[in-house]
């Protein structure tokens, strides 16, 4: 009876699961393992495809381009804990039950669900030589002259991560505002009751029973700052010069404009390779302080 | 003995209403501080919106002009007129809606059939095909753009709306997060559904799919944002412009008349207004959904 049931149960449960599997093999896991033959020949529009065995990944060691645009990537990464910090002191804000909170929940969160391509606006407007941001800034005092934000080599990388992760911070927001909600509240009372001052709660009972998201935010954070894209793609261009130039934008360019598939599969390779033991690290560095985040 | 009976209780009380007040007192400056930070936060966050919806309301307006024009000094609606005239709207928000509903309704569908086995059925190879999902998420995938394109190229999908909602058209994300609010549902439902003699396709449809509508609702929210606000692969993948969804029209607008500030602020505001009119009436069950489906 117990046998029959879990065979049923199993074809149900396949074909249940069988065109979700579909698509996930053919669009996630299709192109992981494909691009590892493809990354091994020349192939691209023009010419015949060859095999060419390692040639792109020793292209890819002395292209110039390539290791800047891996350097910005990693230099990316600096945004990851300002992002944690930040979202987690503004879920702790609007975890109070004040009137009109939900309210400010919603004005966090519009730049989440605004499209990049209107924030990429905004900020290009806003950021320019006469734009508002200069104007605020000298008339505060903060600066003294105009500042080309976006189209000094030295500024532009840094601009485009104050506008990733003012674009994000409502997204990680909502995610440590459930992980707090879901903390009982005795453990806060009790820590009244033991005369606990309001940074002892955060620091002893909020933070640490907030690991888990930390840790999940942090590596989201952490893959989407590696593959960052739509900014640079809106506004800089990977300009000025290569100051901005990033890993994904790279490979957009060699694999879509310029059809250097074989390369462009080379570079996403060596890309996924690094993020890939960067999550390994993190997931070690979690295990240690004792939180399984699954 | 006598006296410190009646006047302890008496003390007690005084004590407590100057604690009260002192309470009070700290309540309303922690309410004070409390609120001006969140409306420093709430002007920061938005500031640049209310900033972009004034430039949209003031015709003829150089957003570069020194010192700039901050606050609208009069309002006119010509740049809204002008640009919808112009840019055939109707065209682009159709579009739109084409790319979000086949997107969204593929990814319901079928991130909900492929989590409901893994979260509720019984069967060998579960454990597994589970883990290799997941470590799909683990393992980042730069170069799929381009196999992505090979494929579509392949199944003769480019310049169709099907080669750009099918790559997305179930995330495995949304399948973590819809088995852990399935697993949420007790077993009894299923079981109650097959005692009835009901088809485990019913049991689902009926039964389960009611029972996790805050996870629905999540995948719901984040997939009509993710499409609605899709620009690189539509450009990749549609050749015609005129096939284009709104932003990346609104890109092409951009490039086009970039002098005409007005149109482009008009035209990035009819843009954003519909997604954050669906957010203020769904955020209820978004943040119920993630914490259901975080807590599960």
């Amino acid at each position: 009876m117990r046998v029959k049931r879990l065979r049923s149960d199993a074809l149900t449960a396949w074909t249940f699961m069988a065109p979700g599997l579909l698509v996930v093999g053919v669009f996630v896991i299709f192109p992981i393992v494909y691009s590892v033959p493809l990354a091994l020949t020349n192939y691209s529009v023009l010419g015949e495809t060859k095999f060419v065995g390692f040639h792109n990944f020793e292209r890819a060691l002395g292209d110039r381009s390539f290791l800047i645009s891996l350097w910005n990537s990693m230099l990316y990464i600096i945004i990851v804990p300002f992002i944690q910090i930040i979202s987690i002191l503004m879920a702790i804000l609007v975890n109070s039950k004040l009137p009109g909170i939900k309210g400010f929940r919603t004005a966090f969160y519009i730049p989440v669900v605004t499209s990049m391509v209107a924030v990429a606006l905004i900020w290009n407007w806003l950021l320019s030589s006469n734009g508002v941001v200069n104007y605020v800034l000298m008339e505060l005092g903060i600066i003294h002259s105009k500042v080309g934000w976006l189209s000094s080599s030295k500024t532009a990388l840094y601009v485009l991560m104050f506008i990733t992760m003012w674009k994000g911070l409502g997204y990680y927001m909502m995610l440590y505002l459930a992980g707090l909600q879901a903390i009982p509240g005795d453990l806060y009372e009790a820590a009244v009751v033991d005369g606990a001052t309001r940074l002892q709660v955060i620091a002893r009972i909020t933070i640490p029973l907030l690991r888990p998201y930390v840790f999940f935010c942090s590596l989201i954070s952490l893959m989407a700052a590696i593959r960052v894209f739509d900014e640079m793609f809106v506004l800089t261009k990977g300009g000025p010069g290569t100051s901005t130039l990033t890993s994904s934008l790279y490979i957009y360019q060699q694999g879509i404009m310029q059809f250097n598939f074989g390369y462009a599969s080379a570079l996403g390779l060596v890309v996924s390779v690094i993020i890939g033991l960067l999550s390994i690290v993190m997931f070690k560095v979690n295990q240690k302080g004792g939180v399984n985040p699954y | 003995m006598n006296k410190t009976a009646i006047t302890q209780p008496a003390l007690q009380r005084s004590v407590e209403r100057g604690a009260k007040r002192t309470r009070t007192a700290g309540k309303t400056l922690s309410y004070i501080v409390g609120y001006a930070l969140l409306a420093l936060l709430a002007l920061f966050m938005t500031g640049p919106f209310l900033w972009l919806l004034s430039v949209s309301l003031m015709p003829g307006k150089n957003v570069f002009s020194y010192p700039p024009a901050i606050f609208p000094t009069f309002v006119k609606l010509d740049n809204y007129t002008q640009v919808w005239d112009f840019m055939n709207f109707p065209k682009y928000i159709g579009n739109t809606l084409i790319i979000t509903a086949m997107g969204l309704v593929l990814n319901l569908i079928l991130s909900a059939l492929t989590a409901y086995p893994l979260a509720k059925l019984h069967f060998r190879g579960r454990g597994l095909v589970f883990g290799i999902l997941i470590s799909t998420m683990i393992i980042p995938s730069s170069t799929a753009l381009v196999v992505h394109y090979l494929t579509l190229r392949w199944l003769h999908l480019l310049g169709t709306y099907i080669g750009v909602v099918l790559p997305s058209a179930v995330s495995v994300f949304n399948i973590f997060l819809l088995r852990q609010t399935f697993m949420g549902v007790p077993d009894d439902i299923r079981d109650s559904g097959k005692i009835d003699g009901a088809s485990e396709l019913r049991i689902w449809w009926q039964l389960m799919l009611p029972m996790v509508k805050p996870g629905l609702a999540v995948v719901a929210l984040l997939e009509f944002m993710a499409y609605w606000n899709n620009f690189l692969w539509p450009i990749v993948v549609l050749d015609d412009p005129s096939q284009y969804p709104l932003a990346a029209a609104l890109t092409y607008l951009n490039g086009q008349f970039s002098y005409n500030f007005g149109w482009i602020a008009a035209g990035t505001i009819i843009s954003v207004v519909p997604i954050i009119l669906v957010f203020l009436f769904t955020q209820r069950y978004y943040m119920e959904g993630i914490s259901g489906a975080v807590k599960g």
